[in-house]
């Protein structure tokens, strides 16, 4: 994927650059709003990760509004020192397609990065999804791996949707935690890592080869073929 | 001192004083031209109809009838009522009580008020003079110092009055300002005291329930909130240096070591592991700080919403119960149906996930943790999450709330001591309180939210 970083503090943007380019994209960086927003308008990007708080006091909610205004429709990811709720729903309303807060973790950061730009190739109108020969249809709520019925609470079922639709990327647990349960806190127990065990219990028997994957330092990945 | 011009006592009373004369003033120059303009024409009118009536005794009867008139009456009324003189022409005095016709009165007939020669003084006297036919005179008047000492009297009463008023009005100037300056100056030296660090005074309260005694309870629930802000700060400075001390400690130490010995790149990164493990663990503070922060602030409750607390509830119950069936722990949820209170969803789930992931952390393996939502008797929504584990010791409760508390009981834990503050910074923002209590064994934590009072409270 080709992806813009926007961040003026040098240590923080070649962690970022340095990490996604390490994970096979193409990175170009501004490190000023009007920098960032020139390149942003000239050249087509699959995400843009935008800073807040740019020099000369220029929040970057600012720049994704006049790019929105353009018709930019680039999946934005917002990093922020502001926490509070408040301006995290600004931020989501300014443009912003995620809301990411610093100090954050490079996995959390890499995993939000390539769901967004999975966001802007797929589509949401799926009728049927497919990971190996697990298979869920959307539509009669119906999950099969091979000829086995499985059968999921509803939580359950939110859970593997979101796990299949994004298949072969890594999804941290507040990924998780903010798509499948609506929750921006953290747990202080791990609830969700027995919430993903439950599910496995569920659709890997013991003859059946492993469908989800635990990523050190990040999260889940569900994939086809087991590449551990 | 203060300036007395500075005194808005000192104003108020002439302020006071000005309106009072203006008061008086509004009443009394009305009264004072009714006087001088109705009873002065009067005056006039009635010696008018006097020298009218005389005129025509005059026509009827003659010289003669008059003059016997004229000396009739003046024997019989009181001295000095009514001046009254009938000449000749050549103004020799026929009948009447003056012996000359007096100097000094303008020839034309008519009303005059003159300064008049009368028996031999100067006189104020008003006077109508009718010249009657034969060349006769005849003069009819009424000596306007009889009326002097009225009119003094209401000068006198006049004077009186400014006189009192104005010193009534000092007088109170100087008692008011005297009162409320004791008292200001009570309440500076009181803030002044404050203002030198020392938060326990408060002002003094006479309970007369008067303006500066509400003001005054007033600013001492300012102060009460204020001091126990600045305690609660205080603590935490306290608290954050020792919790953030132990992580930092670790990771500095890790670092160093890292730095000196130079191990292997496989135990050089599993040491990195760990240092970042540590700055996570004082990341997650600071974020508990933070949502601590945003709750204090009350800044929330514009996102306030109708919420079901016991469907926000059993959400959080249905996503802990994985994790409590992994310890073995028998995990029940009831509730009386729809709770409603205007709140904010989230919020209330972090609350109610964290007191269940307190007693998750607490209990033993196969304890019991039950979570009930209720209605009070008196409306108010109750979501109570009760287990049976070690509980709170009774002289900890009233600190367990209180950020970075850690009691005996839960140290070894993982946790970093924030979870019950925030638990109660949420129930606080929604108007309510958050209760401790036994369980016996073990701890019952219940939040009471009151249906409706969630913006009243600080």
């Amino acid at each position: 994927m080709k992806i813009l970083v926007v961040e003026d503090n040098a240590r923080v943007a070649r962690f970022v650059t340095q990490g996604l380019r390490e994970a096979g994209h193409t990175v170009d960086h501004a490190d000023n709003g009007r920098d960032g927003m020139f390149t942003a308008a000239s050249e087509p990007y699959d995400v843009i990760v935008m800073d807040r708080m740019l020099p000369g006091n220029i929040d970057g909610l600012a720049i994704i509004e006049a790019l929105r205004k353009a018709g930019n429709r680039t999946p934005i990811l917002i990093l922020s020192a502001l926490d509070a709720v408040d301006e995290r729903i600004r931020g989501l309303k300014s443009g912003g397609d995620d809301y990411l807060t610093k100090p954050f973790a490079f996995g959390e950061l890499l995993a939000r990065v390539d769901a967004l730009g999975r966001r802007s190739s797929g589509g949401d109108t799926d009728r049927a999804l497919q990971v190996g020969d697990l298979r869920m249809d959307l539509l009669s709520r119906r999950v099969t791996r091979g000829a086995r019925l499985i059968t999921l609470q509803p939580r359950e079922f939110k859970l593997l949707e979101y796990l299949m639709r994004h298949a072969n990327q890594v999804v941290t647990r507040t990924m998780l935690l903010e798509a499948v349960w609506d929750y921006n806190f953290d747990p202080q127990t791990n609830v969700v890592d027995v919430h993903i065990s439950k599910l496995r219990q569920k659709i890997e028997l013991d003859s059946e080869r492993p469908l989800v994957r635990t990523v050190r330092n990040a999260g889940y990945m569900m994939c086809e073929h087991d590449q551990a | 001192m203060i300036r007395l011009n500075r005194s808005s006592a000192v104003t108020w009373a002439v302020g006071y004083v000005l309106l009072g004369l203006a008061a008086l003033a509004a009443f009394a120059v009305p009264l004072w031209y009714a006087w001088n303009v109705t009873i002065f024409s009067g005056r006039q009118e009635i010696l008018r109809d006097d020298a009218q009536r005389l005129t025509e005794l005059f026509n009827r009867y003659g010289e003669g009838g008059l003059t016997a008139y004229i000396n009739a009456r003046v024997g019989m009324q009181i001295a000095g009522e009514r001046t009254l003189l009938l000449t000749d022409s050549a103004y020799r005095p026929l009948a009447g009580n003056l012996k000359v016709w007096p100097r000094d009165i303008p020839d034309k007939p008519g009303t005059q008020a003159v300064m008049a020669d009368l028996a031999g003084q100067p006189t104020h006297t008003l006077l109508v003079r009718t010249t009657l036919p034969g060349g006769y005179h005849l003069l009819v008047g009424r000596d306007l110092a009889l009326f002097l000492p009225l009119e003094r009297r209401f000068t006198f009463g006049l004077i009186a009055a400014v006189t009192f008023l104005f010193l009534v009005g000092v007088a109170g100037a100087i008692l008011i300002r005297r009162e409320l300056l004791a008292r200001v100056q009570g309440i500076r030296q009181t803030v002044s005291a404050i203002m030198q660090g020392d938060l326990r005074h408060r002002l003094p309260i006479r309970r007369t329930n008067d303006e500066l005694d509400t003001l005054s309870q007033t600013i001492n629930g300012m102060l009460d909130h204020i001091e126990h802000l600045i305690s609660g700060i205080s603590n935490v400075s306290n608290s954050i240096a020792h919790d953030l001390r132990t992580p930092l400690a670790e990771l500095r130490s890790r670092l160093e070591e890292l730095a000196l010995t130079r191990p292997a790149p496989a135990e050089t990164f599993a040491e990195v592991d760990a240092a970042v493990a540590d700055v996570d663990r004082v990341i997650r503070i600071f974020n508990a700080l933070l949502r601590l922060a945003e709750l204090d602030t009350g800044a929330r409750r514009s996102g306030f919403v109708p919420v079901d607390a016991a469907a926000v509830t059993a959400e959080v119950v249905e996503f802990y119960e994985p994790a409590a069936e992994l310890k073995g722990v028998a995990f029940s949820f009831a509730s009386d149906g729809v709770a409603a209170v205007a709140g904010d969803p989230v919020l209330l789930a972090q609350a109610v996930s964290n007191l269940i992931d307190n007693s998750l952390k607490c209990v033993a393996v196969h304890g019991a943790i039950s979570v009930h939502v209720g209605r009070r008797a008196d409306g108010a929504v109750e979501i109570a999450v009760a287990d049976d584990g070690p509980g709170i010791a009774d002289a900890d409760k009233p600190k367990a709330a209180e950020r970075f508390f850690r009691g005996d009981l839960s140290r070894g834990t993982p946790g970093v001591g924030l979870g019950l503050s925030i638990v109660d910074a949420v129930a606080k923002l929604h108007g309510g309180v958050l209760q401790l209590l036994d369980n016996n064994p073990g701890l019952r934590a219940q939040m009471v939210l009151p249906v409706t009072s969630a913006r009243t409270n600080r």
